[in-house]
């Protein structure tokens, strides 16, 4: 207890066995302040009276042992009563719950009663005390002597006419007292609607004037402690609502020793008062919190209640427990947490003005570290939050741009020297005066700088860049250990895909946040980063002969492409480097793509980033990647072979040479190279000899069942013909999506498309009279006939409904009508007619 | 006309390898459809006064009719021993490095003719890179429009040229199809 503790120093602190004279003094005014509270209380003026202040003062003056406990308890009541004096002062009153309502003095000030926790406690101390002084059996006050004294005390009272509350007060604590006793008896359930009310109470007392009632925090935080697990669960989240609501905009700063010491004024005595039990009673309910976020039942409030207060009061003191327990949550497997944690720690990286960005840092750092911990096995999310995370564009650039700035400063401080030389012999004293008054400005400036949440930029970049190199540190390590895990388990032979795309679940997040902060990538890391990369998508199985083992799925490694580009893309701007490896993983990953287990728009993106947006491309190369596109739109969907479509028609537009693909010559002539012979299964793009084919497909495609589709083939095909024509520049990416939602909604129409296959021209090739009608995908077909015969189906549903509703209708007027012709009882008709609609519903 | 070495052979290999890494592959297995016989046939490598060359197998049978002093020549010259019996890369090689290289770098317009007279590859005349070239790979040389004009040493990777400033040496010089003309007596 802390009370102990305090006698205990004082004992320490007032143990001179030989006590100097001044302390008799300082007894008579004791004296006089115990008569003070005596009268307040009543109730306890009993053991005072009994006590002989003269042998008191002997006990104090010679006997040792007594003397402490004596003179400890005088301390105790001295210091009791100057609280209970200050709290007068400020008016910090405990309220009673009960009975809230205050007590009106004949000064017109507003008194409130007192809750029983003070008096209760000096009873006990009081209990001690007697004891103590029976055992010891050292005085016993005359009759008359107590008879004195009771007078004498009630001189005092008269004296002071504020304290006439005070008796009825007395009386209040004895109804305190059996309340208390019949609060025991009530059941369990009122006890809960009281304290339920009780909390109500003092949460809304504290919200109405937090100053004065700051000590009930302490209260609440009492009740927090209930055995009850859903009186906790209230407290903490009224807590939690008092806290939001009264926590200042600042950052506490409890006073130093030597603040202490200084006088001050009482408003700040008042105002320091407050903020030191604010903080000391927060850090209790945190440390409450923490405590009960390990446990299962508070696990959800807890963290609810932890977060709301980080999202709030980011800037506020015990920031750093918060987001502590907040990143420990991140990767819950509990989906509620995980995602409060997760909206928590994003809404902290935007509203970096709260918090100056600090929180940011740290936040990052944390996740970092838990990463580091977990060894990677975290819940994607965790690292997602990265994605919310935003940087200064300007962040490796500025720096030199200041030293610039500088260099000039200093340029224009030396003319200025120059010109406040001339005037300085003008007047001395003028000048020491402005030193003075700019000493005292920067003096104001650093303070302001303390208090102020605006840091400077150069501080601002520092937090950055320290945040950046925590997010790639952690992005490195997802792709450190995933690369090590596909190694690993590529050499076990044992993996399977499932199990795969388990054991790396970070990975799309981290490339998906490469990409987004890819142009903030230091150079020095691009060569690892690219090695890492291309490893990944290889998908591991570089190495190994072994070429069904993927370890990574198809999308992954698609996105590890796009990352390459897009790194490659804003970093080497000036130095056009050819990604030849990434190219020949695309390669090979679009035989691989299957249209129901990856994702189509991962494949429109890499399509966009790697063959749209890229300026030039070998002619073989390019030659390639066309005739496997229009393979690949053969078999698949209206979507992807319509991204494909039209990737197709941009590398043919940007590669005339590839356009001899479209005469009808096998064997390319003279542009065929060094491969003579087309080689579909080749896996590098430049040895499959692409130019020697003639790429049929595309006429098989202008017969597509899609109409979309099939006009894009068919401009393709007569692209060598038609010189000038304008094609819309639509992405991949636009054409997949646009596809895939109108897929939904699309029915093929009945016609196939005859005037298409009259469109033929002469000049392509003449094999396609002799190839069976369009190959169109099963899936397709079957969904095709699914949704066309749901719709005949609900179209005779319609039809018998509809039916069934003129029927009743029918029914209704006749019975109306019938009804008329009687017109007996009008009104009853109408309750049928009501009964009869409702049945009708 | 001989067949290689074991030496000889290792030497002429770690040279082609250094251009086209596991496309070597590709350089031995490559089928020839050249003469009589229907199935295709292999190219090998053949030893000829200092010279090696490049020949399909048929080629090879029909050239041993022709005594060594009188053979002037066959199939594709890649490369020659020289006397200190290191192993020299010629142009003649080119076409075939073109087709399976590993290293490419392509030259602007501006900067062909100067690789071309046998100057070395600047920086400020490089229009692309492959990435993830090595120091010391071998590279080989286009123009734009992908033309083979030569091939030569990598000096620097392909990161570090970033960096290098516009008169930086990235790839050295070794051949380039403008030997041709200023050394057709030698070829």
């Amino acid at each position: 207890m802390g009370k102990s503790k305090a006698k205990e120093k004082k004992q320490q602190i007032i143990l001179p066995p030989e006590l100097p004279p001044e302390i008799s003094e300082d007894e008579i005014e004791v004296s006089d302040e115990d008569l003070e509270f005596v009268d307040e209380n009543r109730d306890y003026a009993g053991f005072v009276s009994r006590l002989d202040t003269e042998s008191i003062t002997k006990q104090v003056t010679r006997v040792e042992g007594v003397n402490e406990d004596t003179l400890e308890e005088l301390y105790e009541k001295r210091r009791r009563r100057t609280l209970q004096r200050k709290e007068n002062e400020k008016g910090v009153v405990k309220v009673d719950p009960v009975d809230a309502l205050p007590v009106k003095t004949l000064d017109g000030e507003l008194y409130y009663r007192t809750f029983l926790q003070g008096p209760k406690e000096a009873e006990n101390d009081e209990k001690d005390d007697d004891v103590g002084s029976a055992d010891k059996s050292i005085i016993k006050l005359t009759k008359a002597e107590r008879r004195a004294k009771l007078k004498k005390i009630k001189k005092e009272a008269k004296k002071q006419g504020k304290e006439l509350a005070k008796p009825e007060e007395v009386q209040q604590t004895k109804q305190e007292a059996v309340l208390a006793e019949v609060k025991e008896d009530l059941t369990a359930e009122d006890a809960f609607e009281s304290k339920k009310h009780k909390l109500a109470e003092i949460g809304m007392a504290l919200l109405a004037d937090p100053e004065a009632n700051i000590k009930s925090l302490k209260e609440m935080l009492q009740i927090c402690k209930d055995g009850d697990p859903s009186i906790v669960k209230l407290g903490l989240l009224s807590l939690l609502a008092v806290f939001k609501d009264i926590i200042p905009g600042y950052r506490i700063r409890l006073p130093t020793e030597k603040e202490l010491e200084m006088k001050v004024s009482k408003e700040v005595k008042k105002m320091r008062y407050y903020e030191s039990t604010l903080l000391s009673a927060y850090k209790v309910y945190l440390q409450r919190l923490i405590a009960l976020e390990k446990q299962s039942i508070f696990h959800h409030v807890a963290v609810r209640c932890i977060c709301t207060l980080l999202d709030a009061i980011p800037h506020f003191n015990f920031r750093e427990n918060l987001l502590d327990a907040v990143v420990r949550n991140i990767g819950s497997s509990d989906d509620v947490i995980r995602r409060l944690c997760c909206t928590t720690i994003k809404s902290l990286f935007v509203n970096e003005g709260k918090h100056g960005g600090e929180a940011t840092v740290e936040a990052v750092r944390l996740i970092a570290d838990q990463v580091k911990v977990h060894n990677c096995d975290l819940h994607p999310d965790s690292v997602e939050v990265f994605m919310s995370l935003s940087f200064d564009e300007d962040l490796g650039k500025s720096e030199a741009a200041e030293e610039d700035n500088k260099v000039k400063n200093k340029k224009n401080k030396k003319r200025k020297d120059t010109k406040e030389s001339r005037q300085l012999q003008e007047s001395d004293r003028k000048k020491r005066k402005k030193e003075l008054m700019t000493k005292m400005k920067e003096e104001v400036a650093a303070d302001y700088k303390a208090v102020a949440f605006t840091s400077d930029a150069t501080e601002q970049r520092r937090m950055q860049s320290e945040t950046l190199s925590a997010v790639f540190e952690t992005y490195f390590r997802i792709l450190r250990h995933t690369m090590q895990l596909t190694v690993a388990s590529s050499e076990e032979n044992t993996s399977t895909t499932p199990e795969a795309s388990r054991a790396h679940p970070l990975l799309a997040p981290c490339l998906n946040g490469l990409g987004k902060f890819s142009h903030l990538i230091d150079l020095d890391y691009i060569g690892d980063l690219m090695k890492y990369l291309k490893k990944l998508a290889s998908g591991g199985s570089n190495d190994n002969s072994s070429q069904n083992l993927k370890i990574l799925t198809v999308s992954e490694r698609l996105r590890c492409c796009i990352v390459a580009f897009k790194v490659m893309r804003i970093n080497l701007d000036a130095l056009n480097v050819d990604l030849q490896e990434f190219f020949v993983q695309l390669y090979n990953l679009i035989l691989e793509y299957r249209p129901g287990r990856d994702e189509g728009e991962v494949l429109a993106e890499a399509l966009k980033i790697m063959l749209c947006d890229d300026r030039q491309h070998d002619m073989q190369k390019a030659a390639a990647f066309v005739k496997r596109l229009a393979t690949f739109s053969l078999s698949f969907g209206s979507a992807e072979s319509m991204a494909a479509l039209v990737t197709v028609r941009h590398l043919l537009q940007k590669n005339v040479k590839c356009r001899n693909l479209l005469e009808n010559d096998a064997g390319g002539g003279s542009v065929s190279g060094s491969i003579a012979k087309y080689q579909p299964y080749a896996t590098d793009p430049n040895l499959s000899g692409a130019l020697a084919s003639v790429l049929w497909e595309v006429n098989l495609l202008s017969r597509h069942y899609h109409p979309t589709v099939s006009t894009i083939a068919s401009s393709i095909s007569t692209m060598n013909t038609a010189q000038n024509q304008v094609f819309l520049s639509t992405t991949p990416q636009q054409a997949f999506m646009k596809l895939s939602l109108e897929q939904e909604a699309f029915n093929p129409t009945s016609d196939m498309r005859k005037s298409n296959s009259k469109r033929k021209r002469g000049n392509v090739s003449s094999t396609s009279s002799s190839i069976e009608p369009i190959s169109i995908d099963g899936n397709e077909v079957n969904k095709k006939l699914r949704e066309h015969f749901i719709l005949l189906h609900d179209i005779k549903e319609n039809e018998r409904l509809r039916t069934e509703l003129d029927r009743t209708k029918q029914s209704l007027q006749s019975y109306e009508e019938y009804k008329k012709q009687k017109s007996g009882k009008p009104r009853r008709t109408k309750a049928d007619q009501v009964r009869k609609a409702k049945n009708k519903k | 006309m001989r067949p290689l070495d074991e030496k000889e052979t290792t030497a002429v290999f770690e040279k082609l390898f250094k251009f086209t890494g596991n496309n070597l592959k590709n350089i031995v297995e490559n089928p020839s459809h050249e003469g009589p016989d229907p199935n295709p046939g292999r190219y090998c490598f053949r030893l000829q006064k200092n010279k090696v060359y490049y020949v399909s197998e048929s080629l090879v049978k029909r050239a041993t009719n022709i005594s060594r002093e009188k053979l002037v020549s066959l199939g594709t010259c890649i490369g020659k021993f020289t006397h200190g019996g290191s192993f020299h890369l010629t142009i003649q090689c080119l076409s075939l490095l073109a087709g399976n290289a590993k290293h490419k770098v392509w030259l602007k317009p501006t900067s062909e003719m100067s690789f071309l007279y046998g100057n070395h590859v600047l920086k400020g005349g490089l229009g692309r890179i492959t990435e993830s070239i090595a120091p010391g790979d071998g590279v080989v040389v286009f123009s734009m429009s992908d033309v083979p004009l030569g091939f030569g040493i990598a000096a620097k990777s392909t990161q570090d040229c970033r960096k290098l400033d516009p008169n930086g040496i990235v790839v050295l010089h070794q051949a380039d199809i403008g030997e041709y003309l200023r050394m057709e007596d030698e070829l």
